[in-house]
């Protein structure tokens, strides 16, 4: 067990972070150490990185060094707005050291450079991006400020290499040998040889209102009031930029660091005030619940993604309508209340196993016409699928792989009268995923599986280890038409089972 | 001009004008499913309420055929989607629409929209939402158990949202009790033994049903009829008039109904026939 992290006091006293707790119980015997928690402090990072939004429209964390995690803002082009980078800095560290977190923090020109000043430099801020300015800045500081593995700085302490200065000039390819791509990698990095771009957690985002409160709101109602009007600036300056969106984002900033998102789609790029407000009311009836103030709110701002050309349309005199717009319309509505998956359309994969030929798709995303795909009118197939084949009982055939001649469904039992001859549907041996199973039809119970073990494979299984399936239409005295199935052959140790598929009308 | 293509033009001009005045098409339905009723099977005009009974959730299959193939006739350019409603955990009991058997069965998968939800309110809230829009031709809500929420008012609402917006809707129920509703159609279907295989004696053939119209509010009620539906065709045939040529059958054309508008019928078909 090792130190992850220590506080001044800790520090005071001679301990560091990576010492095991061994030795720093025996330094300080009365230590308080508690566990870390990784999912906690994920979660915290996500919280303030969201937050940190309403500094930089790029916020990332980088989770990979550092045994807690980095918050990188891309500040590029907004330090002007809290006037200038020294004001940024502070007003940023102290907003998170007044919630009573320890803060280190840098400015620099590229991400390697802030790492390893804000860690062993806090409050450093180096406004050129020279290669040279750099280096001589980072010239003093230890290897490990250079993001590197815990071996990588193991190995290069024991050469006698402690300082970043010391290293740039040695033969590259020797310490590319010795030490991994990523030492050079990581020294290039931080001298801005080669670029490193950042992963931002939340989508990028170039229109988009705001608007900040004196005093925080905390009503579901001001909030979606707020929305509307925001919709309508963001809209007026979708119109001057002549661009639609697809995808609208209602971030709520609270008070105590925490953002919520709330995203709606629409189906086609629209910049209509009054729709995308009410595409919000719908999303909020559905997640009153999710919705959680806190402290109260002080500032919403609502974004426009996935943005793409919209030309001035004619609407009122004159207008063509054909349908598809209002039927968008309504598509929005209905994914906004009930969620994207709950409003669907039909696309079909060209393959001949029934229930993988089709598969339901959002309805406001492009769906793909695969004329393959395109089912036959001519092959005879039930009108309601049952998503999960059901086992029946079948009374055995009078000749093997012959029709069968009634069944148990549903603890009802049925007698046939009409039977199809039957169709054969084998496995894609051409697939990866081939083999039919029916291990996802039923889970077998342990003296299902214990009896099977027991059985001899005998040979013909061997050789043939993909099932097929022969589908038999029947109908019974009544009238009731069903689609059947029989999984695999009669053998002489093996008994197939039979699943109903489909109800034909 | 030939009789039948004035007719369909009449009824055209007679839709277009009921959607202008967004006036409820009742009591022209009235007439016009009078008009129907002697030559061939009914077909419902839109704008209307159907309930749709089937004994058991295992005659899922058969409310459905019945209630697509009504909301096939009500598809227009204008109208061209007609949507699916079920409550998610009910999929498994009643199956899912199948995509290649909508295509067997005659009926243009893409034109199916499926809605699935969570809770009844949900599935209401959605009916009333797609029944308000101006591009839906139809709303079909399966329901298999028999929700509270679902009573005469929540029934009313539905008729009226279906009487001012012109798309109709079809309420699949199971079941023999019947409760309160405002539905202007209610249909019992029942199986019956399907019809010959030209090629196969032993296999199940066209598929036919007893369709009994229990409660008209437009009139004429109680009368059972032996129907088949031929997908080939294109539309519903009564069993018994077998022998004799369909009334509407227009060569090239599939209509075998009277009183439903045979381009808009056989869209696809058309184009393989």
């Amino acid at each position: 067990m090792r130190l992850v992290a220590v506080d001044r006091l800790a520090q005071q006293h001679g301990l560091t972070s990576r010492q095991s707790l061994g030795d720093a119980r025996a330094l300080v015997p009365n230590l308080i150490a508690r566990e870390v928690d990784h999912d906690l402090l994920t979660a915290l990072f996500a919280d303030f990185a969201d937050w940190h939004s309403y500094a930089s429209p790029i916020v990332a964390v980088m989770a990979d060094r550092a045994s807690y995690g980095d918050l990188v803002l891309d500040i590029t082009g907004v330090s002007y707005l809290f006037g200038g980078e020294e004001a940024m800095l502070q007003r940023v560290t102290e907003r998170l050291a007044q919630l009573g977190f320890a803060v280190g923090g840098a400015i620099a020109a590229t991400i390697g450079a802030a790492w390893a000043l804000a860690h062993y430099r806090p409050g450093t801020i180096l406004a050129s991006g020279e290669a040279e300015t750099l280096f001589t800045a980072l010239a003093e500081l230890p290897v490990a400020a250079l993001r590197l593995d815990a071996e990588q700085v193991a190995g290069l302490n024991r050469l006698g290499l402690k300082r970043i200065g010391q290293i740039r000039d040695r033969n590259r390819k020797a310490m590319t040998a010795r030490f991994g791509h990523g030492l050079v990698e990581r020294l290039d990095q931080a001298l801005g040889h080669i670029d490193e771009t950042l992963r931002p957690r939340l989508p990028p985002v170039e229109h988009f209102a705001e608007r900040r409160f004196a005093e925080p709101v905390g009503l579901l109602d001001d909030v979606l009031m707020t929305g509307r009007d925001l919709a309508i600036r963001l809209c007026l300056q979708l119109q001057a930029a002549e661009l639609g969106a697809r995808a609208f984002h209602l971030f709520l900033y609270r008070v105590d660091h925490k953002v919520t998102v709330f995203t709606v789609n629409a189906a086609r790029a629209t910049r209509d005030p009054a729709h995308v407000a009410r595409l919000f009311a719908h999303r909020a009836e559905r997640l009153t619940g999710e919705f959680d103030p806190g402290f109260g709110i002080d500032m919403i701002r609502l974004a426009a993604g996935d943005l793409c050309r919209l030309d001035a349309t004619q609407i009122g005199a004159f207008e063509r309508r054909d349908g598809t717009e209002d039927l968008d319309h309504l598509h929005d509505r209905l994914a906004s209340r009930l969620g994207s998956r709950a409003v669907l359309r039909l696309a079909f994969v060209n393959t001949h196993i029934p229930e993988r030929s089709e598969c339901l798709l959002p309805a406001d995303e492009t769906i793909p016409v695969d004329p393959e795909a395109e089912p036959d009118p001519d092959r005879p197939r039930p009108l309601r699928l049952l998503p999960q084949p059901e086992l029946v009982e079948v009374a055995r055939a009078e000749v093997p792989d012959g029709p069968p001649a009634g069944m148990v469904w549903r603890r009802i039992p049925y007698r046939f009268v009409k039977v199809s001859s039957p169709e054969r549907i084998a496995a894609e041996w051409w697939r990866d995923d081939f083999l039919l199973s029916t291990r996802t039809f039923r889970q077998p119970t342990p003296e299902e599986i214990a009896e099977r073990k027991s059985r001899e494979p005998i040979e013909e299984i061997k050789r043939h280890p993909i099932p097929s399936r022969d589908y038999f239409i029947v109908e019974d005295e009544a009238g009731h038409r069903f689609w059947l199935f029989r999984q695999g052959f009669y053998t002489q140790a093996t008994m197939p089972d039979w699943f109903l598929h489909g109800v034909f009308a | 001009m030939h009789g039948l293509q004035k007719q369909s033009v009449l009824g055209d001009l007679r839709a277009q004008i009921a959607a202008i005045e967004k006036r409820p098409v009742l009591a022209e339905g009235a007439a016009m499913l009078r008009e129907t009723a002697g030559a061939g099977f009914l077909v419902a005009p839109p704008g209307l309420m159907h309930e749709v009974h089937a004994e058991e959730t295992r005659n899922a299959a058969m409310g459905l055929a019945f209630a697509l193939g009504q909301a096939r006739t009500l598809i227009k350019p204008e109208r061209p989607a007609v949507f699916f409603m079920q409550l998610m955990h009910e999929a498994q009991q009643q199956g899912l629409p199948y995509g290649a058997g909508l295509a067997s069965f005659g009926f243009d998968p893409h034109d199916l929209v499926f809605v699935r939800v969570k809770t009844i309110n949900e599935l209401l809230w959605a009916q009333e939402e797609a029944l308000g829009c101006k591009a839906v031709a139809a709303v079909i809500a399966d329901i298999g158990g028999a929700p509270k929420v679902f009573d005469f008012t929540a029934s009313r609402r539905l008729a009226m949202r279906a009487a001012s917006g012109g798309a109709s809707l079809f309420v699949l129920r199971y079941g023999a009790g019947r409760e309160a509703s405002a539905a202007q159609l209610r249909w019992r279907i029942e199986p019956a033994v399907s019809g010959e295989m030209r090629f196969d004696p032993r296999a199940p053939g066209t598929p036919r049903w007893q369709v009994t119209l229990e409660r008209n509010r437009l009139g004429l009620a109680g009368k059972t009829h032996e129907t088949s539906w031929l997908s080939w065709k294109n539309g519903f045939e009564l069993a018994g008039n077998r022998k004799r040529p369909p009334a509407g059958r227009v060569a090239g054309r599939g209509a075998a109904l009277p009183g439903a508008v045979p381009a808009v019928l056989g869209r696809r078909l058309q184009q393989t026939a």
